[in-house]
């Protein structure tokens, strides 16, 4: 068994200042991604997900936001607190990222060949002619047509589905052992959505690397993911199999959310959105932040749930003491 | 028209540079005899108050003025370029520092500036070089640091960020090529401005010491005997007019070509 994770994130609490105050846009978050597994992180927009992959790149803006507390651990290192300079080693080597918008991830005067190379150079010895032939290779890698023409030609001569491809590309130039992927898809064609994700998923596999794919698209995660962490207002409310996330919702808010994807096979009126609002940075409960919107909640909710096993699942795990049987425990 | 502009550029630059073989007499020979001589075939633009071939005298004088004022924009440009992208991507308390001795270094005309220090240090090439730096720091610190602060909010630099590029690396290799076109815009408009600072200096008796040829000295001297012989000053303006024409014939044809909204027109 393989069972050492690629990358662990232990309690993780990251804070941002607001008026002079604190506030945690991620609340002690844990996961773990191992080798060849993809684990996908899903909430609506602002709960946390994209702080979550800043956090573990390092990058959360200095000037305002700041990790609270936690590890973020990649090969028994944590790299929480790691000097600037170590850490700019670790971007782009062993973990890449890449980005929602693929149309202007890319520098827009500098030809995209020499935007691969540049990562190679930064973070290995090859030597020029070295360094070439491998950005070629990843160029044709990640199914560039006639990667060798397209060398020398600069992003705008390139549609959204092949920047995509590209920035894949530079994330993958020094062989990370984590490919974090925010929102790669959300920007691009339906059709083309699909050929990015079966090319991520065969690189994954072919590279053997661990993938947190970071989305809103329940369509994707599907699709996409091994495991699922659904995130609500800066905490991870349910985690489990892709499989048993979607046959067995557990959290009310998991399940809000899957009732509240369009299906070709139910009428558009059995669309339920979810009543209510998430409640600002600013002011947020005590107990469950789900609460003010759930349609179970108890007395209990006003304290915070713990993130407990199912009784009959040990890797289904939920926040909630109502269907996660953490209430009968008090 | 840039074309046109950047022909003329280079007619003048190259017979600066090409004088000592391309002047016909040495331009600081006198000839008594031929003081203030109308342009005769051997001497196609006359003869100064000492006698000097005026001829010669404009194609080594452009070799100062050229030389005084590329130097002086091209340290600019070094410096206030670093400046500003600098002070544009680290922002903060830095930028406001750097920016208000820019706006002190602006707060000078470029010629009261030239005034103060080759009056303060002396009229050496050096100091002519010194002061028109001076003056063209802060314009290029300000071209340079309006678009980096764009830029650095760009995906494209968080992208660089997040696969490991230092700061260094994302000025130098990533904001400076999307900053340069207008950097090099201002550099063709700013050399205009540098000659004629020179040339200014050197006409109210500034600039390099006589008898170095220069060609705001020569319109100086030709001044003295305007009425008589005109094209003592008349000879080093049109070669003045020629660059200064040149240089903004290309200064705005590099604007129109890196503005692709321009482009059609």
């Amino acid at each position: 068994m393989n069972s050492a994770p690629a990358l662990a994130v232990e309690a993780l609490t990251t804070e941002f200042r607001i008026e002079g105050r604190w506030h945690a846009a991620v609340r002690d978050v844990s996961f773990a991604v191992t080798r060849n597994e993809t684990l996908a992180l899903v909430g609506e927009s602002g709960c946390g997900k994209s702080i979550t992959a800043l956090s573990i790149m390092g990058l959360v803006p200095k000037a305002n936001g700041r990790i609270k507390s936690g590890r973020v651990v990649l090969d028994g290192r944590d790299l929480v607190g790691l000097p600037e300079a170590q850490m700019e080693k670790v971007r782009g080597g062993a973990i890449a990222m890449i980005f929602q918008e693929p149309m202007t991830s890319l520098n827009p005067v500098l030809p995209v060949g020499f935007q691969i190379q540049e990562t190679l150079r930064y973070h290995t010895s090859l030597a020029p002619a070295q360094a070439r032939a491998r950005a070629l290779e990843l160029l044709s890698h990640v199914k560039i047509p006639s990667a060798a023409r397209r060398f020398g030609d600069y992003p705008h001569q390139f549609s959204g589905g092949m920047r995509q491809r590209v920035m894949i590309a530079m994330a993958l130039a020094c062989n990370p052992r984590i490919l974090l992927a925010d929102e790669p898809t959300t920007a691009l064609d339906v059709t083309i959505q699909a050929q990015v994700l079966a090319l991520l998923a065969e690189l994954k596999s072919e590279y053997g690397m661990a993938m947190l794919f970071i989305t809103h698209n329940l369509g994707v995660v599907a699709s996409i993911a091994d495991r699922v962490a659904v995130m609500y207002a800066g905490d991870i409310i349910e985690m489990a199999s892709v499989d048993a996330l979607f046959a067995r919702p557990t959290h009310p808010y998991t399940e809000a959310l899957l009732s509240s994807i369009p299906r070709v096979d139910r009428h558009a009126g059995d669309l339920k959105p979810i009543a209510g609002q998430v409640p600002p940075i600013t002011s947020m409960p005590q107990g469950c932040r789900y609460a003010d919107r759930c349609p179970l909640r108890v007395a209990q909710c006003a304290t915070m749930p713990p993130l407990v096993a199912l009784a009959d699942d040990a890797t289904h795990r939920a926040r909630c003491w109502v269907r996660a049987g953490g209430a009968a425990l008090q | 028209m840039a074309t046109f502009g950047g022909a003329l550029v280079a007619l003048v630059a190259i017979s600066a540079l090409l004088a000592p073989w391309l002047s016909p007499h040495d331009p600081l020979e006198q000839n008594v005899l031929l003081r203030l001589a109308a342009p005769t075939a051997e001497f196609p633009l006359g003869n100064d108050s000492f006698g000097r071939d005026v001829l010669s005298r404009i194609l080594w004088g452009g070799r100062v003025s050229l030389y005084v004022s590329t130097s002086a924009v091209l340290i600019a440009i070094v410096i206030g370029g670093a400046l500003g992208i600098l002070a544009g991507y680290i922002g903060g308390l830095f930028d406001r520092v750097v920016m208000g001795a820019m706006d002190v270094l602006l707060s000078f005309p470029t010629l009261v500036m030239g005034l103060l220090v080759v009056a303060m240090l002396g009229p050496t090439v050096g100091n002519l070089i010194l002061a028109i730096t001076l003056t063209a720091v802060a314009p290029f610190a300000r071209i340079a640091r309006a678009p980096t602060l764009t830029i650095k909010e760009r995906d494209f630099v968080e992208a660089g960020r997040a696969l490991g590029f230092s700061n260094l690396r994302i000025m130098v290799v990533h904001i400076l090529p999307n900053v340069i076109d207008d950097v090099l815009v201002m550099a063709a408009l700013w050399l205009a401005t540098a000659i004629r600072t020179e040339a200014s200096l050197s006409f109210i008796g500034l600039g390099v010491r006589p008898p170095t040829a220069t060609w705001g000295g020569m319109i100086r001297e030709g001044f003295e005997n305007i009425l008589d012989s005109p094209w003592l000053a008349i000879f080093p303006s049109i070669a003045i007019l020629i660059v200064m024409l040149g240089l903004n014939m290309v200064g705005d044809g590099l604007r129109d070509t890196s503005d692709p909204r321009l482009r059609h027109e």
